[in-house]
């Protein structure tokens, strides 16, 4: 009995807390390429799943459509994010702070837009991870279907990733981008495209990550703000702001540590615990956790 | 003739603030001006922390939920004086102020930012849960409104008094922007290793800047206790802190106007869109953040700067003689 409810939990906590590595992961691709933080980051995630809503349960698109035209919009929106908020910002001489405060103005914008557009109430998101009530019966553990949707895509995703970094011409340039961009432009890598593409890739995949945990917390304007916002930034931080594995291992801790508080001690208090490790962990690691990247100093 | 036209500018202006509750009957207008004063305190201390010391802070809604909630129960449960619960508020704010200012040692920028946003939420959440002490999401009901001999405050009365208040604040910090202490500041502010390399002790201005910043917070909340009556956990959200940072950096982090300007500009800001006859009733939050995201993006150094430039031009003064400013806001590292 302990020892299921102990499984459970653990199961739970990886899956929910994989998706909260997705959302570091655009946290940590765009300082990687900017070394700013874009504090809109999880409105990507809103964005994208009200936007899945409307072409799958409102147009009836099909499923592979409705993700796909989503990440292909939350991808362009990645762009206009650069042109029309980060350039225009660095050529009228604005700062770090500028931009920080100007992406809190925007992550309002699209809450506000989003209550305007659909209301405050929450949707019910479509059953294309299976019926909400569906439950596989490993033993005597009862898992929901959905996590082994959220848990393939985040793997087949992660994978993805790890090739195009490693494997790729394009991810060498912009893992040298990210290392040096004086150097890197001077071998001749486009490094206005890798900037670019650090945006793109950094919305659509906290977008793909707001789809996978729309089945979780509804199409809400829970999406959009506070604490899984906050939650994807403790990840990105455990992983250094540089590890995308060590990322994804960070949002692992935090829903773990999420679960098993709520599971000791009070669901009440699961975000004010999360949200003291993150505390803990930046005042006596900052360089993060998880970050295999970076040894030493 | 330029000389007499600012004194005639600047006397209208001190003139029309002075005389305002007497030109408007209008309960609201005055409610806003007060809600904007007290807004103009912690603003005020966050260019303070963030323009003069350097320091981020995303959680400042934080400082001011403890210092309204003080307040409020100490003359609540307490039964003290109100006098007493406004400087309890004030004294606990500095308090966890000085230790939110521990970590500011060793973290920057992003890093700082995000424990101050992890300490506004927990905070957020502990008046949300702690139920037995704050209430919870009910709220925390029948805190006294000053008296006057007897009778309660009115608006009118408030009005003066934040007024009073906040030409203190401003009193202060010009004095001390201007004081060793804000000269180290601005050093720390540049290079802490630097600064640290000329004696000065780093860790001791930052503690200092949190400090006087949370304890400008503070009193701003307990002020807003007692002039309200009651509490509730929604407007200390995250959200909130957000706009007093959006306050601080739209007026202008790099000067003393800029507290004041902003937290003017953005408590009216969405007010006036709330009007009928702004045509924006239905989204005047929305409309609000993309007027904040434009200054932001044109007017980088603030509505503040942009306003004493246009000013000294319009009485012909020459531009930046002796002033103390920042040099690394434009070199941007």
């Amino acid at each position: 009995m302990v020892l299921s409810d102990l499984l459970q939990n653990i199961i739970g906590g990886v899956t929910v807390g994989a998706t909260y590595g997705l959302i570091g992961l655009g946290v940590v691709f765009l300082w990687q390429s900017i070394q700013r933080i874009n504090f809109a980051n999880i409105s990507s995630a809103m964005l994208a799943a009200y936007l899945f809503y409307t072409f799958y349960a409102q147009l009836h698109l099909g499923f592979l459509v409705s993700f796909v035209v989503s990440i292909a919009i939350i991808a362009a929106y990645g762009l206009a994010l650069r042109y029309l908020v980060l350039e225009p910002i660095n050529r009228h001489g604005g700062d770090k702070l500028e931009f920080v405060v100007a992406t809190l103005m925007l992550c309002i914008f699209w809450l506000s837009v989003v209550k305007v557009i659909y209301g405050g109430i929450a949707k019910p998101f479509p059953p294309v991870f299976g019926e909400a009530t569906s439950f596989v019966q490993i033993g005597s553990i009862s898992i929901p279907s959905v996590y082994f949707w959220i848990f393939f895509v985040v793997l087949v995703l992660v994978f993805a990733l790890h090739m195009l970094l490693q494997r790729t011409m394009i991810g060498k340039m912009f893992r040298a981008t990210a290392q040096n961009k004086e150097m890197a432009s001077l071998v001749g890598i486009n490094v206005d495209m890798t900037t670019s593409l650090a945006f793109m890739l950094a919305t659509s995949i906290v977008g793909i990550a707001g789809i996978l945990l729309a089945p979780i917390y509804f199409v809400s304007l829970d999406l959009g703000g506070g604490p899984i916002g906050i939650k994807g930034f403790a990840a990105a931080v455990m992983g250094g702001l540089v590890d995308p594995l060590g990322t994804i291992a960070g949002g692992i801790t935090i829903g773990l540590v999420e679960n098993f508080s709520t599971l000791f001690i009070s669901s009440a208090y699961k975000d004010v615990i999360s949200f003291v490790v993150l505390v803990v962990v930046l005042i006596w690691k900052p360089r993060g956790i998880f970050n295999w990247t970076t040894k030493g100093d | 003739m330029r000389r007499n036209l600012k004194r005639i500018v600047y006397g209208a202006f001190f003139g029309l603030i002075l005389v305002l509750p007497l030109l408007s009957r209008n309960e609201y207008v005055l409610f806003v001006m007060n809600k904007a004063l007290l807004n103009i305190i912690v603003a005020s201390g966050l260019v303070f922390l963030t323009g003069f010391a350097g320091q981020i802070s995303l959680g400042q809604v934080g400082f001011v939920a403890i210092g309204a909630y003080t307040s409020g129960l100490v003359t609540t449960r307490l039964g003290m004086p109100i006098p007493i619960g406004i400087v309890a508020g004030i004294a606990l704010s500095v308090i966890v102020g000085l230790v939110v200012a521990i970590p500011s040692f060793k973290l920057k920028a992003f890093f700082l930012s995000l424990v101050t946003i992890a300490f506004g939420q927990i905070i957020y959440l502990l008046l949300v849960n702690l139920t037995a002490v704050t209430g919870g999401s009910q709220g925390l009901f029948n805190i006294p409104p000053m008296k006057l001999s007897g009778t309660p405050f009115t608006n009118t009365l408030y009005y003066y008094l934040f007024l009073v208040l906040v030409a203190l604040v401003i009193l202060l910090m010009y004095r001390l922007k201007y004081s060793y202490i804000g000269r180290q500041m601005f050093a720390v502010n540049d290079d802490d290793v630097a600064a640290e390399a000329c004696a000065i002790n780093s860790r001791k201005t930052k503690v200092f800047a949190f400090g006087l910043s949370a304890g400008l917070a503070g009193l701003s909340g307990a002020l807003t206790a007692h002039m309200v009556g009651f509490l509730t956990p929604d407007p200390f959200t995250f959200f909130d802190s957000a706009n007093f940072v959006a306050m601080a950096v739209v007026g202008g982090l790099r000067q003393l106007s800029g507290g004041v300007v902003g937290g003017f500009a953005l408590t009216w800001l969405p007010e006036l869109l709330r009007l009928k006859i702004s045509g924006f009733e239905n989204y005047y939050l929305l409309v609000n953040s993309v007027i904040v995201l434009l200054v932001l993006v044109f007017l980088p150094s603030g509505l503040g700067a942009s306003l004493s430039k246009g000013l000294s031009r319009l009485w012909g003064e020459k531009q930046g003689a002796v002033t103390l400013h920042n040099s690394k806001s434009k070199e941007g590292e």
